[in-house]
């Protein structure tokens, strides 16, 4: 899908009316067609170019173009979290910014390159250790089996919203958790994400809901169920 | 006049008539037969009632109007906005987990201080402007997330929809446990007047045969999409019931309202439906009551307290605070109704202090605010279904509720460690956001194909239990603590029993069970209890019964105390099942206007 550069007409009718326009400003419809168009260079509030550049690669790992889609960087998420840095408290801002020049100097260590300068292999060699704890292993064999209650209490301050934290965290991964968290956000927000990526198909007219096949007596083509004889 | 700077949308038009039509209507603007205090679900329907048989009719209602067609951002996109959906920095909405830790008024906590706003949890982008302030509407005592909406509408502008019965199970549950009380009367008497409500209102949902949720009358259901059949197959081994969700929505139409279109399969019913399928009060019954003719709409009016006529005995009116001015006005009438919800008008009758009625309107007995009783939630279970799992997605999020799992415990037989029972609401779609993600471990390739790989799949319940009705339970005027404009606030002092705790447990492992018995995969189980008051459905406050000692309105929901003081809302109610309140409301409130109107009748 081509993506559309967002005039103020577009904007009207990506929005559906014109009532709802007056709470953006010329300026925020500005960046508003900024972040929608992928070339436009950044108008950045928090971060400094050198910054973007290294959020921009590391949402990029976090959700890379693949052969369904563009990635984290194309649908403009490092843009998001430098609003979402402008709009949060300076201590909350402060943890981030030192969590991205604490992980890029961690690849200064390693590999003796900043986050830009990673190879694939490196990023994912990094990012595998701050992710580690995710898929640590409570019981069974499924990372995703840490029962909610034996997690602790869900920290509220963090860049996006209500982060669970898992156990024992070391900052780094505190980081990343944060990071992971708004680039899920701001990717599966924008329109290539949800339309491009995870082609979905709701928010439309339909006169009625369709259901399971089965539901109307034939062999449903979404789940293979055959109709009852 | 400017449009309020603090509102997201541009109001200007909606604002000036509120301000208009407060500053046109006075006490001397009457006569009226009736006052009816807020416009949601009982407000609404109390008015609709009175305007529609000829009786004139003063809604007074503490918020502004609304704009119906350009507050209910129904089809907006996220990235319609560079914030996608997310608060504007200046307010904050109350998490689930601050409940539990923060001291009240939550308003006052430090860490709130920078923002402009605090509204409880259901604060969200779409609602922001109707979710009242926190720092202008305190509360204290224990926690309890009060939820409050104080425009034309109050929370019918965005709520979940579900709409169910009560049923026989509920009216009798005293008789079958032996806790407390019966109701003073069973379905049999509410039954027709859910019949009309669902005719008036439109419902959809199937007919099912089931006690524990009677039947209504039914409009086009929704079915039930691939993953759903897939689980309702398992329960059904399990002997439990999986039916498609009952939804206070029009799906094929309703006759004679202008202001209501049939549902058009979009999906985003909380942010209000602006085609009027979801039934919201001011679509569905304040513009058509006002159509009549026969009723008088006052936004920005704070009921402070109803009232005594000296002369008389009974009630002569309602006092009330402006909410811009703060001009205190003394409004009369025959008779006065109560539908503020429940909460706020225990609060408003709390406050009805004279030397006749020293502890407030209804309260001889001392019961007025014990009794408080809602739902308790939180225990959930979440997986993914096999058969959908790497499938394309399909369109199934586009119906205005998904299923439903009737109560289950304690209908034929008896659970060894609670008494009463709960419901499960939930089930799957390839939502918008693909809320799953968020606990899929990894990044990189792997990652992104993992969600998609799971969207189509996602699966989750949660639950809805009876909190029993216990009189320690209960809500009280604060010595101290004002709301902005002057009126005492409510110190709640409510906590879950051992019986809701137990009954949680249960709710957790059965929704273990019923996702193992459908092969979930990645099964997760939430057992943990959400705060207090999270369900929204609030009950009991003004507890019904024919013994006077024992109750605060008799069974036409009339102060035993003050009888021309009706209670429109759920504040009569003795017992909410595990049933989502807003249908019964409707009924009920319907059945006590019929009685009004017979009371105006022989007494005029
Ligand atoms: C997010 C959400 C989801 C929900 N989901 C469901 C569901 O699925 N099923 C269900 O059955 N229920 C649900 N509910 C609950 C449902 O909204 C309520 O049961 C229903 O709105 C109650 O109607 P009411 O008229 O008693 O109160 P409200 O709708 O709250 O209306 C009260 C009105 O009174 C006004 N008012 C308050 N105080 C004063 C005063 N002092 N003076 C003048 N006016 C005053 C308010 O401004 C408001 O307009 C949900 C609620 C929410 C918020
Ligand atoms: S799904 Fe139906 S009820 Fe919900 S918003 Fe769309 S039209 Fe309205």
């Amino acid at each position: 899908m081509k993506m559309p550069v967002v005039t103020r007409r577009t904007a009207l009718k990506a929005i559906g009316t014109a009532a709802l326009l007056p709470w953006l400003s010329d300026d925020a419809l500005a960046e508003f067609a900024d972040i929608q168009a992928r070339k436009a260079p950044p108008k950045l509030k928090v971060l400094t170019q050198a910054q973007y550049q290294a959020v921009d690669a590391l949402v990029e790992a976090i959700i890379p173009r693949d052969e369904r889609s563009p990635g984290a960087s194309e649908a403009r998420v490092a843009d998001y979290i430098d609003l979402l840095l402008g709009e949060a408290d300076e201590p909350m801002r402060s943890r981030w910014l030192a969590g991205l020049a604490a992980l890029d100097a961690e690849a200064v260590t390693r590999y003796g390159a900043p986050l830009v300068k990673l190879s694939e292999e490196q990023m994912t060699a990094l990012l595998t250790d701050v992710s580690r704890y995710e898929t640590v292993k409570p019981r069974g064999d499924a990372g995703l089996e840490t029962p909610r209650n034996e997690q602790p209490k869900p920290r509220v301050d963090t860049l996006w919203g209500e982060v669970r934290q898992p156990l024992g965290r070391q900052p780094l991964e505190t980081f990343f958790a944060d990071t992971k968290q708004a680039t899920i956000h701001g990717y599966y927000t924008s329109e290539i994400g949800i339309h491009q990526d995870l082609r979905y198909k709701g928010n439309t007219l339909l006169a009625e809901f369709v259901g399971c096949g089965t539901e109307d007596g034939t062999d449903c083509p979404h789940c293979g169920r055959k109709a009852k004889a | 006049m400017p449009a309020d700077p603090t509102l997201d949308l541009d109001l200007a038009a909606v604002l000036d008539e509120s301000r208009r039509l407060a500053a046109s209507i006075t006490p001397a603007s009457g006569p009226w037969d009736a006052i009816v205090v807020g416009s949601g679900a009982a407000g609404g329907m109390a008015a609709y009632q009175l305007a529609m048989a000829g009786v004139k009719v003063l809604v007074l209602e503490a918020g502004r109007m609304v704009d119906h067609r350009k507050e209910y951002r129904t089809m907006e996109w996220p990235y319609a906005s560079p914030r996608r959906h997310r608060l504007p920095p200046d307010q904050r909405a109350i998490a689930a987990a601050e409940y539990n830790f923060l001291d009240r008024p939550y308003g006052n906590d430090p860490a709130f201080a920078k923002h402009k706003k605090l509204a409880s949890y259901a604060g969200n982008t779409f609602t922001r402007n109707w979710v009242v302030d926190e720092k202008q509407h305190p509360t204290t005592g224990t926690p309890y997330s009060w939820v409050r909406a104080r425009v034309l509408g109050g929370k019918t502008n965005f709520w979940g929809r579900v709409a169910i019965r009560y049923g026989p199970l509920q009216f009798q549950a005293a008789s079958r446990d032996g806790f407390d009380v019966d109701w003073p009367f069973g379905y049999e008497e509410l039954k027709p007047y859910y019949d009309k409500v669902d005719v008036l209102l439109g419902v959809s949902g199937t007919k099912e045969g089931l006690d524990q949720v009677p039947d209504g009358i039914y409009q086009r259901a929704h079915k039930l999409n691939c993953v759903e059949v897939h689980f309702r197959d398992a329960v059904t081994k399990l002997g439990r019931r999986y039916i498609p969700g009952r939804a206070g929505v029009t799906t094929d139409g309703v006759l004679g309202n202008k202001y209501r279109a049939r549902c058009l399969g979009r999906g985003r019913c909380s942010r209000g439906c602006d085609i009027g399928a979801t039934f919201h009060s001011p679509t569905a019954l304040i513009f058509p009551a006002r159509d009549s003719g026969n009723l008088t709409l006052r936004p920005y009016s704070v009921a402070a307290e109803v009232f005594l006529d000296p002369a008389t005995g009974r009630a002569g009116g309602v006092r009330v605070i402006d909410a811009n001015t703060h001009e205190v006005m003394d409004f009369k009438a025959k008779v006065v109704v109560l539908g503020a919800g429940c909460l706020d008008s225990t609060r408003i009758l709390l406050n009805s202090k004279s030397a006749r009625h020293p502890d407030g309107m209804g309260n001889s007995t001392g019961l007025l605010g014990c009794y408080l009783s809602e739902h308790h939630m939180g225990p959930r279970g979440s997986g993914f279904i096999p058969t959908r799992i790497g499938t394309e997605p399909t369109l199934d999020d586009g119906r205005p509720t998904g299923p439903y799992i009737p109560r289950f415990r304690n209908v034929t037989d008896k659970h060894p460690d609670f008494i009463r029972g709960y419901h499960f609401q939930g089930g799957s779609a390839s939502y918008e956001f693909p809320g799953h993600a968020q606990d899929l471990p990894g990044f990189g390739k792997a990652f992104k194909s993992s969600v998609r790989k799971y969207y189509p799949a996602q699966f989750a319940i949660g639950g809805f239990g009876e909190v029993l009705p216990r009189k320690e339970n209960r809500v009280a005027l604060d010595a101290e603590v004002k709301d902005a404009w002057g009126i005492p606030v409510l110190r709640f002092t409510y906590r879950f029993s051992d019986n809701e705790i137990r009954m949680a447990r249960d709710m957790a492992d059965t929704a273990d069970e019923m996702l193992r018995a459908a092969g979930a995969e990645n099964i997760k189980i939430d057992p943990t209890m959400l705060p207090p008051g999270w369900s929204i459905h609030e009950i009991g406050t003004a507890r019904m019964g024919d013994d006077p000692k024992a109750s605060v309105t008799d069974r036409f929901c009339r102060l035993h105390d003050v009888p021309n003081v009706y209670m429109a809302d759920a504040a009569p109610f003795v017992s909410g099942g595990t049933q989502n309140t807003t249908w019964s409301i409707l009924a009920m409130c319907w059945r006590t206007m019929d009685h009004l109107k017979e009371d105006l009748r022989t007494q005029a």
